[in-house]
């Protein structure tokens, strides 16, 4: 019961979240200075009636309200239309979503499981030459930018050793093979930040785990490393793995793929946001700003209420 | 359980990258921009040309972009249409759907047309004159961007536009002759140009009057188009009813399919080029610094650079200090240098002085105020700008210049901060979102003094650049003349050039030189140089057979495969 209630309110509080970030988002374009959206519309050199009756076409001479829930209205019913090209937004999106969800799915498994084994292997080696090693592949991973590291990959192994094709997604339906080989170079530029992350973070807590009273009684008791590694060290180490990965998870389908769909050229949604966001487009943004906070919304309610399912302490703070 | 997943996600991946390794990058994809071009596909073969970014639509009465616009010319022949020819030979109207260039009343106000007999659409409906009306009446309707043109010119188009009238008055059309009658509401000597915007392409009246990106109209044309996918690709696919018409001076084209795709890399887009992978670079992109050795050194032959009719300059405001004062604006005209501007670009810019730009009539080469453009090292005289700026009382002044935030924009105009900075002023710069860019200098309360500004040609007229230097084009908001130039010997000069006819403009090229000397000797605007564009492409073209027309850039219905 206890649970119900936590999550009936971890739901009321995402409901109210979503409505201020679509408020929030709303404004925004037109709180931007000399961002009329009739005068990008009606074109440089339109006349003062010309710009009037796109005003009146768009319902940009409405009260603001009005405005956003007209467009509210129609972000509910699927309708909404983007401004400057008049497609549905929500078949921009389902185009360019099973793009983004190859990569960002794709990345995800990658940065966890290499991300875990250096993380381990960092611990078992801590100070020695393997775990430097780590320790300097993951903070370059952490601070080289995915646009730079992308395009090193692309220069070197498509364009000089013609070892990839040139950025483009092919659906999985059409071709696998060709689904992995225009993903391969993706999948590392995105993982290859949070593969130093999820190490580093890691090796931290397994190295905490490994000083425990519990591991130290289970070696006490004579169980081989392999079981006490596994059992007892990694089984409470990668509880925060999971949770980090859950919300990084939502962040990247939220909207960190952009730079490298366009690196890459993969057309998926973060790059259709970005050319939203270039020519302030407002009912693209709009939506996947929504559709992406819905994510990140629904994903920190997903873990908190496991946090709570594992930890009643949880529950008894927040009620 | 966890562990055998991993091992499960691990060889998933060794699969993935074994795969990759075993087939390479042989360039075999179908992917959606990655494709490599296929000269054996068809008789006429298949053309790829990649391009960075998507039209913003394919129907022709909203698309209002050069990457439209280059799709629509192949889809939407107009009444009147440019020669299909590379130089200022491209910018000479010519008959296309009209049999006949107009006939144009003696007061200038009145265009009589008529439509070619036996003409149908690329689905078999027969083209009628009253489909004219109906294209018209639909661009204004559905909001084309270039829409002014008509309501400020055509009878009746603006109470048409405003809802208080059920069609535009001033075309009259007999579907049975085909004569199509277009009364003006003053005499516009462009109006022929506006006849050949792919917006005024005849559709079947029966189109409805919502935007139809996904599935443009049906059109008379060499080419139809083929799969869309918007913001992504779309594809022209030859029209074989087209060949029949049998309309002179236009081509039917050779390729049977163009595939066009967006790729947002443009280091990617010139390599696919470079190595063959795709066949046409997107005119609109530049081609990045960091090719551009291998593309001039490896691809001599297919590499060219076309100057465009698109003016860079810097405007001056000529309402307030310091630049209301005549030697102010002539001093930072003397000491701008052109030739380092153009360097900025990376080739993308050809050094000039006046406003008219080449392909324009009435263009010029040479000096203007005693700088010249053309002078390596440049003849900028900053010494003398700078006494001339001491000896009017203005070193010290405030200045602030505007800038947009992408490059080189930027780049033209921290250049410029500098030099005012050099000459005595007390330049700031002030560097502003693109997309409200034009929105914001274009506001008058804001005063602006000085900034970047550019001009590209809606159509091959210098009327359509004097807009932005007469009176006409000042206002509150969305002010396009950002000097505030107004001065009664333009406006006279206007009033007497303004009226001649489109098919009879070279009659007053030197008229049109006067005024734009007239313009420079004043130093109204700073103007630095022309745009150019890059025409690449792979060893499989015909490249020297393939027209680059100054308006539409690359016809498609010219490019050969070998």
């Amino acid at each position: 019961m206890d649970i119900a209630i936590f999550a009936l309110k971890r739901l009321a509080s995402a409901i109210v979240v979503l409505f201020a970030v679509s408020v929030l988002t709303f404004l925004i374009f037109f709180a931007i200075p000399n961002g009329d959206p009739a005068l990008r519309l009606a074109g440089r050199t339109a006349t003062a009636q010309t710009i009037a009756t796109v005003r009146h076409d768009y319902g940009f001479d409405r009260p603001l309200w009005v405005q956003y829930g007209k467009v509210m209205k129609q972000i509910l019913d699927g309708s909404i239309q983007s401004y400057t090209q008049h497609v549905t937004v929500f078949s921009q999106i389902k185009r360019g979503l099973p793009a983004t969800l190859s990569l960002a799915i794709g990345a995800a498994i990658i940065w966890l499981i290499v991300g875990i084994v250096l993380g381990v292997i960092g611990a078992l080696r801590a100070g020695k030459a393997t775990d430097v090693a780590i320790s300097t592949f993951s903070f370059v991973g952490i601070s080289a930018p995915s646009f730079v590291l992308g395009s090193i990959l692309l220069y070197l192994l498509t364009y000089k050793l013609r070892i990839f094709p040139p950025g483009g997604y092919t659906p999985i339906t059409q071709n696998p093979i060709q689904w992995a080989e225009h993903l391969v170079l993706p999948w590392v530029t995105l993982a290859v930040l949070y593969i130093g992350v999820y190490a580093q973070v890691l090796r931290s807590t397994v190295l905490d785990a490994m000083t425990t009273d519990a591991v130290r009684t289970a070696h006490a008791k004579g169980l081989s490393p392999t079981r006490v590694m596994i059992k007892h060290v990694l089984r409470v180490s990668l509880i925060p793995i999971a949770s980090l990965w859950g919300l990084d998870f939502a962040a990247v389908l939220g909207g960190s793929t952009l730079v490298v769909e366009s690196v890459f050229n993969l057309n998926g949604v973060g790059q259709y946001a970005a050319d939203s966001v270039r020519s302030l487009d407002v009912p693209p943004v709009l939506v996947i700003t929504l559709l992406g906070a819905c994510f990140v919304v629904l994903m920190n309610a997903i873990v908190d209420v496991l946090y709570a399912v594992l930890d009643p302490r949880i529950r008894t703070t927040t009620s | 359980m966890r562990h055998r997943r991993t091992v499960l996600g691990l060889g998933l991946l060794a699969l993935g990258l074994g795969l990759t390794a075993c087939t390479g990058a042989s360039g075999s994809s179908s992917s959606s921009t990655g494709s490599t071009a296929n000269s054996t596909d068809k008789p006429g073969g298949t053309l790829q040309v990649v391009q960075g970014t998507s039209p913003d639509s394919l129907d022709p009465q909203f698309s209002y972009t050069t990457q439209g616009a280059e799709a629509d010319d192949m889809v939407y022949t107009p009444l009147l249409q440019y020669a299909v020819k590379s130089g200022t030979a491209g910018t000479q109207l010519i008959p296309g759907l009209a049999a006949a260039l107009p006939t144009v009343s003696s007061d200038q106000k009145t265009y009589t047309l008529t439509l070619r007999p036996g003409l149908t659409y690329s689905d078999g409906t027969a083209v009628k004159a009253s489909d004219f009306t109906h294209a018209i009446e639909r661009a204004c309707k559905i909001s084309w961007g270039g829409k002014s043109f008509y309501t400020g010119y055509i009878a009746g188009a603006a109470a048409y536009d405003a809802g208080t009238a059920s069609s535009i008055s001033g075309i009259k059309t007999d579907d049975s002759t085909g004569q199509i009658t277009i009364t003006l509401t003053q005499p516009y000597g462009a109006f022929a140009n506006l006849l050949a915007f792919p917006s005024s392409a005849p559709i079947p009246s029966s189109t409805p009057m919502k935007v139809l990106s996904n599935t443009p109209p049906v059109g008379v044309g060499p080419y139809k188009f083929g799969k869309i996918v918007p913001n992504a690709s779309y594809q022209l696919v030859k029209n074989p009813s087209f060949a029949g018409f049998k309309i002179p001076n236009i081509p039917t084209g050779y390729v049977d399919t163009v595939n066009v795709t967006k790729n947002t890399n443009t280091n990617t887009e010139a390599q696919l080029v470079l190595n063959n992978q795709a066949d046409i670079f997107d005119p609109g992109d530049t081609v990045p610094a960091s090719v551009l050795s291998a593309v001039q050194s490896q691809a001599k032959a297919r590499y060219q650079t076309v100057p465009l009719a698109s003016t860079y300059y810097f405007f001056l405001n000529t309402q307030v200090a310091p630049f209301n004062n005549v030697a102010a604006r002539q001093a930072v005209n003397l000491a701008t240098d052109r030739t380092a501007l153009a360097r900025l670009s990376s080739g993308s810019l050809t050094p000039g002085c006046f406003f008219l730009p080449p392909t324009i009539v009435g263009h010029q080469n040479g000096s203007c105020n005693g700088a010249d453009p053309n002078t390596v090292p440049s003849a900028a005289d900053v010494s003398k700008a700078k006494a001339m700026i001491k000896a009017a009382g203005l070193a010290g002044t405030k200045v602030t210049v505007w800038s947009e935030t992408r490059s080189p924009r930027q780049e033209f105009c921290a250049y410029f901060n500098d030099l005012l900075n050099q000459l005595g002023f007390k330049s700031t710069l002030k560097v502003i979102q693109d997309t409200v860019y034009f929105q914001t200098i274009g506001n008058q309360s804001l005063e602006p003094q000085a900034g970047f500004a550019d001009w590209s040609q809606d159509f091959p007229n210098p009327s359509d650049f004097y807009l932005l230097l007469s009176k006409a084009g000042i206002q509150k908001v969305n002010n396009e003349n950002f000097g505030n130039v107004s001065d009664p010997k333009i406006e006279s000069q206007l009033a007497a050039l303004l009226p001649i006819p489109a098919t009879k403009l070279s009659s007053v090229a030197t008229g049109w030189q006067t005024l734009d000397t007239y313009v420079a000797d004043q130093a109204y605007v700073d103007v630095y140089g022309y745009q150019t564009a890059p025409k690449f492409m792979s060893n499989r073209v015909d490249f020297n057979k393939a027209v680059f027309n100054p308006v539409y850039y690359i016809e498609f219905s010219t490019v050969e495969l070998k």
